[in-house]
């Protein structure tokens, strides 16, 4: 692990043509339908002796190391994979669609079941959205919640991945550890939005709740355990010679590949290239917090597991300053075109009865114009792309997933590598599916 | 090879020491001559559920009960439900005046507050545009039902539930106090 500024950036645009050029000349994606490419491949039935055997495989939508139902097609000689295909759209519920059909008010009940282990991200990239249109400052109080409940989301989503990546590769009791430590940022997160996951907590103009009383007490509960359990992954993943030999070196990509697929987040950081929206572009406050970038050097699947379990470390680090410099004050935005009056108004003054209804029944309008807000997930860059008519909805939607574009990297990673290796390289992408599909 | 595999002996030993140790704090969790009485479930870290209660948290958003006498069946919650899965029917009636010889109040009568808890998303927006103080979060959890249609609940379902509406959590002190007591 090294640090940003030992890494030279890319500047050289012919690198990234390249780039371009050899993943054209590749031929790992396989761009035909199922039949054609057997047909095409020559198809021959596997002999006694097991030699020559060439065949299109399907492994998914239900394997259990797909992380959902993502459906691979791969071409395989032998064991060896010579190109494959991801295919999606079974989980597709058409999202992005019916945002433009919800008002800015429900919308982040609707962007927050796509990423669905990380929903914090979506609700803050669509409010960040919506802040621009509107052209609205929130309240310095909700900035840092909105940061400190980010930053144990990011733990949890991390988590998660330590625990299916361990899962995937045989180590069964990193299921059982990764669920553990995850739990309790779970309870968390549901002592302060109420619900563990599809919180509509973030939401355009501030937070939904302040904190409550004592949530210093439950993130320390959370948080406090964790560097330990962390140095405790280290010696059943990090050392291990077995989890080494099966990572390392596994589903190699190069820094100019990632720039040319538009692929983000631990992926593009394991190729040594230090992109982290939180330090390059900075959104609330992350300017003013004290971490690292973590960047690996050699793009393998061993690299993506240590930059994510490094990141645990470096979120726990941040939520700790976080909790010190956490400012009073109000958690949402008090703007009569935003938010509704407080409640305690309702029942002294008809006006703001008038108004809570007039704001609930027609939602707020959002000035016409397009804008686009992009935070750091932990998958990669999530933006939201938000084109506004100037009524109460959006007109046009779109959500740049992180998983979706990180997804179409894998026919590279996987060329000319074992079947094997396949779930591992799966495993360290680590795709959401309902953000793929969304 | 012979190099590497000696050193791979130890690494996947310390592993397995921990995942052992990890599994005897779990079964047996207690100290000092009670050591050797295995108590997997105080060393659990999951609630043992149905043995033992879940305690959610005061603000857990676990099922909508309604205060019916205060709805007015302004439809506010129906129509601002994301995926439009409450229904309320009602009728105008006429209401014993407030003060003798007064006139009788017009008021609006609740036929029917059914919420579908099957598309019902739990995002709590019913609960907060209601500005009659009719709907409430409570953290009740124990209402699933063998059949999907079974998770449609009326207006008395749902008042039962009121009666376990915890008290509204202080908000942290130096922000504004924004929720009014629960009415009782």
């Amino acid at each position: 692990m090294t640090t940003t500024e030992d890494i030279p950036q890319i500047t050289d645009l012919d690198s990234l043509d390249g780039a371009i050029a050899r993943l054209v000349a590749d031929n790992s994606v396989l761009h035909l339908s199922q039949s054609e490419a057997e047909e095409r491949s020559g198809y021959q039935a596997p002999t006694a002796d097991g030699m020559g055997e060439r065949m299109i495989m399907n492994m998914g939508p239900q394997h259990p190391s797909t992380h959902g139902v993502l459906r691979i097609v791969l071409e395989l000689e032998g064991e060896v994979i010579i190109r494959s295909k991801p295919i999606i759209g079974y989980l597709h519920t058409g999202m992005e669609k019916t945002g433009e059909e919800l008002s800015y008010l429900q919308g982040p009940t609707n962007v927050t079941r796509m990423d669905y282990a990380s929903p914090l991200f979506t609700e803050l990239a669509f409010a960040l959205a919506v802040e621009q249109l509107l052209g609205i400052e929130v309240p310095e109080r909700a900035r840092w919640i909105r940061m400190l409940m980010c930053e144990a989301n990011r733990i949890s989503s991390h988590m998660l991945f330590m625990a299916t990546n361990g899962m995937d590769l045989g180590a069964v009791s990193m299921m059982l550890y990764g669920w553990r430590e995850r739990e309790e940022v779970l309870r968390f997160l549901e002592l302060v939005t109420g619900l563990r996951m599809n919180h509509n907590y973030i939401r355009p103009g501030g937070v939904a709740a302040d904190l409550p009383d004592g949530w210093k007490g439950s993130l320390q509960r959370a948080i406090d355990p964790l560097p330990e359990r962390l140095d405790e992954f280290d010696i059943l993943m990090t050392g291990q010679p077995i989890w080494r030999e099966r990572l390392q070196g596994v589903g190699v990509i190069t820094a100019e590949e990632c720039l040319t697929l538009g692929v983000t987040g631990p992926i593009l950081r394991s190729t040594g290239y230090a992109w982290d929206l939180r330090k390059d572009m900075p959104y609330l406050h992350y300017d003013e917090l004290d971490f690292d970038v973590l960047v690996g050097s050699y793009g393998d699947c061993f690299d993506r597991y240590a930059i994510r379990l490094n990141e645990i470390r470096e979120s726990i680090g941040m939520i700790r300053q976080i909790v010190d410099r956490m400012p009073g004050g109000d958690y949402k935005i008090q703007d009569k075109k935003v938010t509704p009056p407080p409640r305690a108004r309702i029942d002294e003054s008809m006006e703001a009865l008038i108004h809570h209804f007039k704001i609930f029944t027609e939602g707020f309008k959002v000035p016409a114009g397009e804008t686009y807000a992009a935070v750091e997930s932990p998958r990669g860059e999530l933006g939201v792309y938000i084109v506004s008519d100037g009524s109460a909805r959006p007109h046009r939607m779109h959500v740049r997933a992180p998983s979706f574009i990180n997804l179409q990297s894998m026919p590279h990673m996987m060329r000319n590598s074992l079947l094997a290796d396949t779930v591992a390289i799966v495993s360290s992408v680590d795709p959401i599916m309902g953000e793929v599909d969304r | 090879m012979a190099g590497k595999s000696g050193s791979r002996v130890p690494g996947t030993l310390k592993g397995l020491a921990l995942t052992f140790k990890t599994a005897m704090q779990t079964m047996f969790p207690k100290r000092g001559i009670k050591t050797l009485i295995p108590a997997p479930s105080i060393g659990a870290m999951t609630v043992q559920y149905p043995h033992e209660a879940d305690l959610p948290t005061p603000r857990a958003r676990g099922v909508i009960s309604l205060k019916e006498d205060n709805c007015t069946s302004c439809m506010l919650c129906a129509r601002e439900c994301p995926d439009w899965c409450i229904y309320i029917e009602g009728h105008k009636t006429l209401a014993p005046p407030r003060r003798a010889g007064g006139k009788p109040r017009s008021v609006n009568k609740l036929d029917r507050f059914d919420i579908d808890y099957s598309l019902c998303m739990y995002c709590g927006i019913c609960v907060e545009v209601c500005p009659f103080e009719a709907l409430f979060w409570t953290p009740e959890y124990e209402y699933s039902e063998a059949r999907i249609a079974d998770l449609l609940h009326d207006k008395s379902r749902l008042g039962e539930w009121f009666q376990t509406v915890p008290d509204f959590q202080p908000y942290e002190s130096g922000s504004e106090a924004k929720v009014e007591k629960v009415p009782r």
